[in-house]
């Protein structure tokens, strides 16, 4: 016989979440009051500190940073930044891209792999500069060739372990299907490795980032129009250190922007598909 | 060339061998075996006995160092849709497309259809595995057993010659194995599809087979062919089931008492 249920009722089964719960469940939300905080921080220290040309408040920096962007050339100076970095950034990951479908198909391409990355990736891309310079001459062309180095050794290493990691099982799969060849690394093998992949793009972004801003601290005025590294050069040695501070703020905005696009990617795959490892 | 008199799948004389770093290892040994249409044939054998090997070369990942294997008259030279496999593992779904997808995919990605109608014989496959609440659910979210359900469901869609799975419900537990082997049975009742099926379970080979080859381990060969009639519903559970289960026992064990199934 069935158990019969008592007469009551489940009071609810589902309900949705109230607006500060569901703000409070973003990490954007989360980390955008954690930077309000630190600015609260800083705006204090600053008063209690009085030494504008060491630290200058945060609120003088805001006003640098929008007299920067509405009537000085800040604007134009992170659209050659970013210039540059994507330019960098896609040759990057091209190579990555083509090094690791190389090493994934061959035993030697394996081999090549592993001492390439061995000697490249602890090599700071930044060191590179002086003999890029020598090649390149003063220029995008050196900062390029810069970042390129910073993007391709971490993107190949994760693109390549990400393909290693993919079970035999997803491969013969695959061919059961019958796909074979630029198919089946399009519609098995990059998607069974995407979380790998999507490490690997988020690290070469961030390593990119730090090599264009160094790169352009150290020179970067080639053509007249620098990038932002070379607007807190300039404002340092002009002594206008709230414009320098405004300069950072922007290196530091376009960081955390793209660190929650990348977030984002992430939420509506890796998350989504339950890969993440 | 359809050779509607002869057998199906045609195992003849095959010796599998893969190397390791360190040697050569012989898994199969000359193995021969037919099974016809609409046969459900079990592999059944210790660990060892090499019968995922030979799963794996009828399915066209392995290539026998001798002999031949043929299916419906043509040599297996790769892997094809005409021979879908279920694998053991639970991750054979592709994580990234739901389970509607997952079967359309199957279907598109092999030439079998496209665009709304292969999502249309998804569904109707997903139907017939009970998954259609689920359909639009990623594989992470569900259980193993609804898993292997899934993999079910994308091999009949597919319509293969043949469906071989290799010990498809071993890593579920006990009450969802047993449920699967009954929707198995069901699901081969309404379709009559041709099928390779390997355990080391004797329980499941006699419960799903009609046809059992007997392999002995190191390296596998048959032991014994053995047809099950299974037309007398009453043999699965009286005495003559549990004659056949010792009759299978003793040949798996005659001589070589020290291998554990």
């Amino acid at each position: 016989m069935l158990f019969e249920h008592p007469d009551t009722v489940i009071a609810e089964i589902a309900r949705p979440l109230s607006l500060v719960e569901k703000v409070w469940n973003q990490a954007p939300a989360r980390k955008l009051l954690i930077l309000l905080l630190l600015a609260v921080v800083w705006q204090w220290y600053a008063q209690w500190l009085k030494n504008p040309l060491m630290f200058p408040t945060f609120s003088d920096a805001a006003i640098a940073l929008w007299h920067a962007f509405v009537h000085g050339e800040l604007g134009s100076r992170v659209v050659v930044s970013l210039r540059v970095l994507l330019s960098g950034y896609l040759i990057g990951i091209v190579l990555a891209t083509l090094l690791a479908a190389l090493a994934n198909g061959t035993r030697l391409g394996n081999d090549l792999l592993e001492v390439l990355t061995a000697m490249f990736n602890p090599l700071p891309a930044i060191a590179l500069l002086p003999v890029a310079l020598l090649w390149f001459g003063l220029g995008n062309g050196s900062i390029t060739f810069v970042l390129v180095h910073a993007v391709l050794w971490p993107v190949a290493l994760s693109t390549h372990s990400g393909f290693a990691s993919i079970s035999n099982t997803i491969r013969m799969v695959g061919r059961n299907y019958g796909l074979t060849g630029f198919r089946y690394v399009l519609q098995i093998l990059i998607p069974a490795a995407f979380p790998a992949i999507l490490t690997g793009l988020k690290n070469g972004w961030a390593f990119a980032w730090r090599t264009l801003i160094a790169a352009e601290l150290v020179f970067g005025v080639s053509s007249g129009s620098g990038g932002i590294g070379w607007f807190i050069y300039e404002n340092k040695n002009q002594l206008e250190i709230a414009y320098v501070f405004a300069g950072l703020l922007t290196v530091i905005a376009i960081g955390v922007v793209v660190d929650s696009l990348f977030r984002l990617v992430e939420q509506r795959t890796v998350n989504r598909w339950g890969m993440k490892f | 060339m359809t050779t509607a008199a002869g057998p199906l799948l045609n195992v003849q004389g095959v010796t599998i061998q893969y190397k390791t770093s360190e040697q050569l290892v012989t898994a199969t040994w000359k193995v021969s075996f037919q099974a016809d249409r609409s046969d459900r044939l079990i592999l059944l054998g210790p660990s060892g006995c090499g019968k995922s090997t030979l799963l794996k070369a009828i399915g066209g990942y392995l290539m026998p160092a001798e002999g031949v294997i043929t299916l419906d008259g043509r040599a297996v030279t790769g892997s094809g849709p005409d021979r879908m496999m279920v694998f053991q593992e639970t991750d054979q779904l592709l994580p990234w497309k739901t389970v509607r997808q997952n079967v359309a995919f199957a279907l598109t990605a092999s030439g079998r259809a496209a665009g709304q109608d292969a999502d249309e014989q998804a569904m109707i496959a997903i139907r017939t595995v009970k998954l259609d609440k689920f359909a639009d659910a990623f594989p992470h979210t569900l259980s193993g057993g609804m898993k292997q359900r899934v993999a079910i469901a994308r091999c009949l869609a597919m319509k293969p010659e043949i469906i071989l799975m290799d010990e498809p419900f071993a890593a579920l537990d006990a009450l969802t194995r047993q449920q699967m082997q009954e929707e198995l049975l069901e699901l081969w009742g309404r379709s009559r599809f041709t099928m390779v099926f390997v355990t080391h379970s004797i329980e499941e080979a006699i419960l799903l087979g009609n046809r059992i080859v007997l392999l002995s381990p190191h390296p596998g060969q048959v032991k014994e062919v053995i047809d099950v009639d299974l037309d007398d519903p009453g043999n699965r559970f009286h005495g003559s089931h549990n004659d056949l289960r010792d009759t299978i026992h003793r040949a798996l064990f005659k001589d070589a008492g020290d291998y554990v199934i």
